[in-house]
């Protein structure tokens, strides 16, 4: 299963590596912004549109 | 250093040909050009949202999943609440915007707007049924929405409230006739307990720190070798204070998320040096504040919007109740000049985002709350200027850059209200007036000296208080201190009064919603005097006053165990001390009142009656009974006798003024008698937002010649569109007849200005004689239009040229093209008065 840690989106919390935030770069038509969403690093990540692949 | 978003030589002919919209875009900065084009407009226009804002189900989920893994928690409600909070503030999703310097929003992306599921099941089933705003894919959301919906059912504030209401009272409250909201302590307007979190004492760490003093104090206290009924109550406390501090440690973490936002931005994203130092001073603000106390002006701003970010998490906020320029007044000094760390230039920038970070804010409402509101959110009416606790002048130079700022962003919401008072300088009434002349329709201007003695003559808020005044919401002052403040306004103590006096013809039977809601007063035609016609508009009035207040008073008794707010309370001083919930009223003052919507139309119609009726006894009583019944249908001629001969409000004539006047003395006298669970007074605040739009097919035909479905007043005590026809002289002697501290707690006016005639330094000599007639006359409160009928007219026609130019509807601003056609007839049709 791919999860979030493998993820280049992914940023692990320093005091707790298992957990993190996807930050992704989104524009929408009025606005461009990063935005942040707390995840787990072993979640489950197969489905993820927005999925790279974090080079080794 | 800011930099102006685009050099054009054009910016003079657009100032001349009064197109201040396209002179601001030019003069403002790239940042806040940027910014200001960001922004999704979230009011809504003719009650709907904006194609592509969507509801945010990320908060719903998130409190419905935490609320489910609650249910077989041992722990008591208002921890639970906090816990719920907590679990939001810790998961949802927080975005940094290009170019921005502030960081904070209520929902999770900048499109969206936050939907609180816990408040109210009326509001969820408007989400659900909404035809616009539900996110796609619609299919698959709405069956998000609809398990959502299913599991609040029954279990949110207001499901859980009505059982314990007067039923009887609470269905004429909602039949929509007579008020307006209801009755929540998370769902209105909330002040805050500013001296104590805003002054630099302390930051929400040093509050924690004092509640765990308080927590160890009590954990002793309730183990000693004794019981009694004390130490019953202290687990009460300790609950509440526990709740408090969960909520206040969500609050730090977040400050943190978004600490942690920048800092991988500029460590792994940003590669422009400039923008990359600006992300680290983000990652520092939020590293401080909440946490700890502001050092400096972005933080001080950051803090605040936080503070709102969060109560806008734990409640639904339909106002903005601050201070800014008093409250980050001293960083803006520190700053710019004696640590001289920002040039006023880059101060202007921050000022702005801080208008636009505002502007932005959005929680889903309501279709009545829409329709009321036309255009906005909710009001967020910032106070500015006025005095400080001691007396003294509190204007500052954050003052004038708010008011600079305002004309270069030109939001429609936030606007400003400013305290008016002797000591005022020229150089701030100045910049004050440029704001109007622009067109902003803000700041509206108050009486400071008058509305200090009002809070006190009403409230009984000490001087030294009741000078820390803000507005609650339009146009209450409440003081931002321990005890003055008020922690919710309930909405639902808003009557539609010229439900008054249609009750004294059909008996208190409304025909609108087919059911007795008023007073069963005696036929209308077996009255043989005005005596007993007006005694019937006084039990009429007595009525539908109580029949509100009622509502309010129960549930704000309810509220500190029903629906407690655990973060608010961390806020406040009084709560802190006591270990009580913020709406408890046994540790506050009170500050209550009654908005009357729609109340002009009274003083017009007795007037009417009075004369045609009983003085000159042209018309029976029984005759207008039926007119008003048939709507005038068949009574033409008689319907214009009505309009043309009887004397009107705001022309000077002691006919109708010595009624109105009648009429506030009989609610002041009834405000007093009313009381809040406080034990203070209930005193009436004519005013209108667009409710005399809202209540158009609501108030059936009236004596002063309106039919049922015609707009009614714009409110306050603004003379009825078009009828105020002896000049401004005129319209302010009516007004200055009443008094404005014993007979109600704020009245609003409305004025149309000409800008043409008002143009330069002429102009603003003219206005200010102008005002001081007003302050002479002791009016509290006046607001100004500024815009020509020519470019309003032209904005219907071509509303694509037109979008940014803003107006005054009542106790805020909206965008012209944002509010409904009748609401623009209605500001059109008022009279522009001509000065000197």
């Amino acid at each position: 299963m791919t999860t979030c840690q493998e993820c280049k989106n992914f940023f692990p919390l320093e005091e707790d590596p298992n957990r993190g935030d996807c930050v992704q770069r989104v524009k929408d038509p009025r606005q461009a912004y990063y935005q942040a969403k707390p995840v787990n690093a072993e979640d489950d990540a197969s489905a993820c549109a927005s999925f790279q692949k974090k080079q080794q | 250093m800011a930099q102006p978003a685009l050099k054009d030589t054009r910016v003079e002919e657009f100032e001349k040909k009064q197109e201040w919209w396209w002179a601001a875009e030019k003069r403002r900065s790239g940042r806040l050009d940027y910014l200001r084009k960001a922004i999704w407009k979230k009011g809504a226009i003719g009650g709907l949202y904006a194609p592509g804002v969507k509801t945010d189900l990320e908060q719903a989920v998130l409190t419905t999943n935490m609320a489910k893994a609650l249910e077989g928690s041992p722990d008591p409600y208002v921890v639970k609440s906090a816990k719920l909070f907590a679990h939001i503030l810790d998961n949802k999703t927080i975005f940094i915007t290009d170019h921005a310097q502030l960081v904070g929003y209520t929902g999770s992306l900048p499109n969206t707007m936050n939907w609180n599921p816990s408040i109210a099941s009326i509001l969820n089933s408007e989400v659900f049924n909404d035809p616009i705003s539900i996110p796609e894919p619609v299919d698959k959301n709405q069956a998000v929405i609809q398990e959502i919906v299913d599991y609040w059912a029954g279990k949110t504030d207001l499901d859980k409230m009505m059982p314990v209401f007067d039923m009887d009272d609470l269905m004429k409250m909602l039949s929509g006739s007579i008020g307006w909201g209801v009755p929540l302590a998370r769902g209105g307007y909330s002040n805050k307990d500013y001296e104590y979190i805003m002054t630099g004492k302390r930051g929400f760490q040093d509050i924690i720190d004092e509640l765990d003093k308080k927590m160890d104090e009590i954990d002793d206290a309730v183990h000693e070798p004794t019981a009694n009924k004390e130490i019953a109550m202290m687990y009460d406390r300790l609950n509440n204070w526990e709740a408090m501090r969960i909520a206040l440690e969500a609050g730090i973490r977040i400050a943190k998320r978004y600490a942690r936002l920048a800092r991988i931005m500029a460590e792994n994203f940003e590669e422009d040096p400039k923008r990359k130092e600006e992300l680290l001073k983000i990652a520092a603000a939020c590293e401080q504040v909440p946490a700890h106390p502001p050092r400096n002006l972005q933080e001080s701003f950051q803090y605040d919007i936080f503070i709102q970010m969060m109560s806008r998490t734990e409640a639904i906020e339909g106002a903005w109740p601050c201070r800014p320029d008093y409250y980050h007044g001293p960083y803006y000094d520190k700053d710019v000049h004696i640590d001289k760390t920002l040039t006023k230039e880059e101060a202007l920038d921050l000022v702005g985002e801080f208008l636009i970070r505002a502007a932005e804010v959005c929680q889903f409402k309501p279709k009545w709350a829409r329709e009321g509101l036309q255009g906005i959110d909710g009001t967020w009416v910032w106070t500015m200027g006025g005095v400080d606790e001691k007396g003294k002048d509190a204007c500052n130079d954050l003052t004038i850059a708010f008011m600079q700022a305002a004309r270069l962003v030109r939001v429609a919401n936030p606007t400003f209200a400013f305290r008016w008072h002797p000591q005022v300088k020229d150089e701030v009434m100045r910049e004050v007036f440029e704001c109007i002349r622009h067109g902003l329709g803000y700041p509206s201007i108050r009486n400071d000296p008058i509305l200090v003695s009002n809070a006190m003559h009403w409230h009984g808020h000490p001087i030294e208080e009741a000078r820390l005044w803000v507005h609650q919401a339009c146009m209450s002052p409440n003081p931002t201190t321990k005890h003055g403040y008020q922690p919710m306004r309930m909405a639902n103590a808003t009557a539609n009064c010229a439900k008054i006096i249609e009750y004294v013809f059909t008996s208190g039977f409304d025909p609108v919603v087919n059911m007795q809601v008023g007073a069963e007063t005696p036929d209308v035609s077996t009255f043989k005097n005005f005596e007993a016609f007006f005694d019937a508009w006084v039990l009429q009035m007595r009525t539908i006053f109580s029949i509100l207040v009622r509502s309010v008073n129960r549930a704000r008794l309810l509220a500190p165990t029903m629906t407690p707010r655990p973060f608010l309370s961390g806020l406040s001083e009084r709560c802190i001390e006591s270990g009580q919930d913020t709406c408890d009223p046994s540790i506050a003052r009170g500050n209550a009142w009654i908005t009357a919507f729609t109340w002009v139309e009274n003083a017009d119609s007795l007037a009417a009656v009075k004369k045609l009726v009983f003085d000159e006894g042209k018309y029976s009583l029984a005759e207008l009974k039926d007119a008003l019944a048939k709507n005038w249908n068949g009574y033409e001629d008689m319907r214009l006798d009505f309009v043309k001969n009887a004397p009107k409000w705001g022309n000077d004539d002691d006919d109708v003024d010595r009624i109105m006047l009648r009429c506030l003395d009989a609610c002041a006298k009834f405000s007093k008698e009313l009381k809040c669970p406080c034990g203070n007074n209930w005193p009436i605040l004519p005013e209108n937002v667009s409710g005399n739009i809202h209540y158009a097919n609501i108030v059936g035909a009236l004596p002063n010649g309106r039919r049922l479905g015609d707009a009614l007043y714009d409110g306050g005590i603004s003379p009825g569109p078009g009828l105020d026809k002896k000049g401004p002289t005129a319209v302010l002697k009516s007004c200055g007849k009443i008094d404005h501290v014993t007979q109600g707690r704020a009245f609003l006016l409305n004025q149309r200005l000409s800008p043409t005639q008002l143009a330069g330094e002429k102009g603003f000599q003219l206005w200010k004689a102008y005002m001081r007639t007003w302050a002479d006359l002791g009016l509290d409160h006046v607001q100004f239009n500024m815009v020509d009928d020519a470019t309003l007219r032209s904005a219907q026609k071509d509303p694509e040229k037109y979008q940014e130019v803003i107006v005054r509807v009542a106790g805020y601003s909206a965008h012209f093209v944002d509010i409904s056609r009748k609401t623009q007839d209605n500001i059109i049709q008022r009279t522009v008065q001509g000065l000197g």
